[in-house]
């Protein structure tokens, strides 16, 4: 099952595949919250994801809300408040499509 | 010591394992990765109980081949044989210390160690499973040619032990599983006209092996061949294994013109012909097909296994006749056959499909109770047909299950999960599966996100046209 995906992910948009993991060297924003100069698309989501579970960040109202404290305001567009939902979203601002 | 390649681990076969645990060695068979142990004459159990703890602390420090050249390893041999007392007297312990030698080291340098072996050690006197470790060695070499294989082969029938039928199954398997078919036929061939041909395990082996990795030409010229050259012809587990090719690649002329061969030569189809022809049939999305199969079984008087009933409830439950796949559950039942988890699942699948979960999740504690335990294709079917209708919560608590027991979600199912949470508005839940997704190792990161990506696009899409709050 797995493998045929990631084959069909890989056949049908080589390009897309590649920039969600291939090593980025990252603004200075994002450099100092990844304590690393260079990262993946995915690695950055999954690390913010982790970030915001390991400092209890989500709303306990309302889990799909996150609070944002001063360090992931930073970079998410100083937004006080996110939606999980466009999480994905804000982060990929931070990958612009490489010219070729 | 030298890393073992993965196609040898199975084996069980090196040196490290003969030290550590010396009691286990006399399971440890031959340096082959073939699957055929029945050919080996089985070894006495007794001698290597004198391994014995008094040299174990010498041993793992001797044996280790750090280094790949041959003088270190004649070096290290000298002290190991120097230095040990109450040496093996037997063939097992030389050809694992050759085999370990030989795993990263050149054809060239394992035959001057091993002659080096003999002489410095003269009570060793190199067997067939010796040579063996040789001829697995020489198919892998790097040297794209034949040549190696046959400085191996004719090195033993120099020795006094010539290939036999073990010998080109070892070529063959080892030439085919690191990509090299074309010279395992050409092996084969040679060997046929030398007077030993290859049994049918060899034969039905390269047939399989060519099926899946080459074209269905290569194939048929290779069948043609033997038969012509050789008078070898396919028998009826290679006209199986062909149909199933066919059937696999949808080629379903090809496999009724294979079934018309099959009776030219005498051969009457047997449970596992029928089986792979109604496999073929699901295959082709003609799952209603699989009765007119069953029907011709029973005419011919061939009886049903579990596989048949398994592949005809799952054929039936694909094409949306539930009614008729309950049914035979029945029969199987009443034919001593007992239903496993596959034909449970292939059930609920249909049921799933129906659009009836709730019956299926009836099922399963049905089958429960009559001591068939679900495995995670069951649960995942369930999952995606709860999902799909809307019983999120039903859902949930099954996931609950599945998390409990560490069963691994599907690429199907996970994708259906996320997008019913979504769809309620369960976001930071969909976060929280597609956490275990990757914690379970059920999909690769890459995979898992791109998933959750693609739903939060789509949720957002739907929330921006009003669809959902």
């Amino acid at each position: 099952m797995l493998p045929q995906r990631m084959k069909k992910v890989i056949t049908d948009n080589p390009k897309k595949l590649a920039n969600l993991i291939d090593l980025v060297n990252l603004p200075s924003t994002l450099r100092e919250f990844m304590g690393q100069s260079q990262t993946s698309r995915l690695g950055c989501f999954k690390r913010v994801w982790s970030y915001i579970k390991e400092n209890n960040l989500q709303d306990p109202s309302n889990k799909n809300l996150v609070n944002c404290d001063e360090k992931l305001k930073s970079i998410l567009l100083g937004k006080p408040q996110v939606e999980l939902t466009e999480l994905p979203t804000l982060i990929k601002l931070h990958f612009p499509k490489q010219p070729r | 010591m030298g890393k073992l390649p993965p196609s040898l681990r199975s084996a069980n076969f090196a040196v490290n394992t003969l030290i550590k645990t010396p009691s286990s060695v006399p399971h440890q068979n031959i340096p082959s990765p073939t699957s055929k142990p029945h050919y080996y004459p089985k070894k006495s159990q007794s001698p290597k109980k004198k391994a014995p703890s008094n040299t174990e602390p010498q041993l793992p420090s001797i044996v280790s081949f750090d280094s790949t050249t041959l003088s270190d390893a004649k070096t290290l041999f000298n002290s190991l044989i120097s230095n040990t007392r109450n040496l093996p007297s037997d063939n097992k312990f030389y050809n694992a210390i050759l085999q370990s030698f030989s795993s990263n080291s050149t054809l060239q340098d394992s035959i001057l160690f091993l002659n080096h072996m003999i002489k410095v050690h003269p009570p060793f006197s190199p067997d067939r499973f010796t040579y063996h470790v040789l001829l697995i060695q020489s198919c892998k070499s790097a040297d794209l040619s034949l040549s190696p294989v046959h400085q191996v082969l004719n090195l033993m029938t120099s020795n006094g032990i010539p290939p036999n039928k073990v010998s080109t199954d070892i070529a063959v398997r080892t030439l085919c599983s690191s990509d090299r078919e074309e010279q395992a036929i050409e092996l084969v061939k040679e060997l046929s006209s030398k007077d030993s041909p290859p049994d049918t395990y060899t034969y039905n082996f390269i047939v399989r092996h060519l099926c899946k990795n080459r074209p269905l030409s290569t194939m048929n010229s290779f069948i043609k061949e033997m038969r012509e050259g050789f008078d070898i012809k396919p028998d009826l587990v290679t006209y199986t294994i062909m149909i199933d090719n066919v059937c696999n690649s949808k080629n379903l002329r090809e496999a009724t013109r294979l079934l018309g061969v099959l009776s030219e030569e005498g051969y009457k189809p047997d449970c596992y012909v029928y089986n792979t022809i109604m496999k073929g049939y699901c295959m082709l999305s003609q799952g209603g097909e699989v009765l007119s199969v069953y029907k011709k079984m029973q005419e011919e008087g061939v009886k049903p296994d579990l596989v048949t009933y398994n592949t005809l409830i799952y054929g039936l439950s694909k094409s949306g006749r539930v009614k008729d796949a309950k049914k035979f559950l029945n029969v199987m039942m009443e034919e001593g056959h007992i239903p496993d988890a596959v034909t449970y699942t292939s059930l609920m699948n249909g049921m799933c499909r129906e659009g009836d979960p709730l019956g299926a999740v009836a099922l399963l504690e049905k089958m429960e109770a009559r001591g068939c335990a679900p495995n995670s294709c069951t649960y995942n079917t369930l999952l995606h047909g709860l999902c799909k209708a809307r019983l999120l919560d039903k859902g949930m608590k099954l996931y609950d299950v599945m998390k409990q027991n560490g069963m691994k979600l599907e690429t199907g199912s996970y994708g259906t999960f996320l997008r019913a949470l979504c769809r309620q508005g369960r976001v930071a839940e969909a976060y929280e599966v597609f956490d275990y997704a990757i914690e379970s190792k059920s999909l690769t990161d890459v995979a898992a996100y791109t998933t959750l990506e693609s739903t939060l696009k789509w949720l957002k899409k739907a929330r921006e046209q009003g669809l959902v709050i």
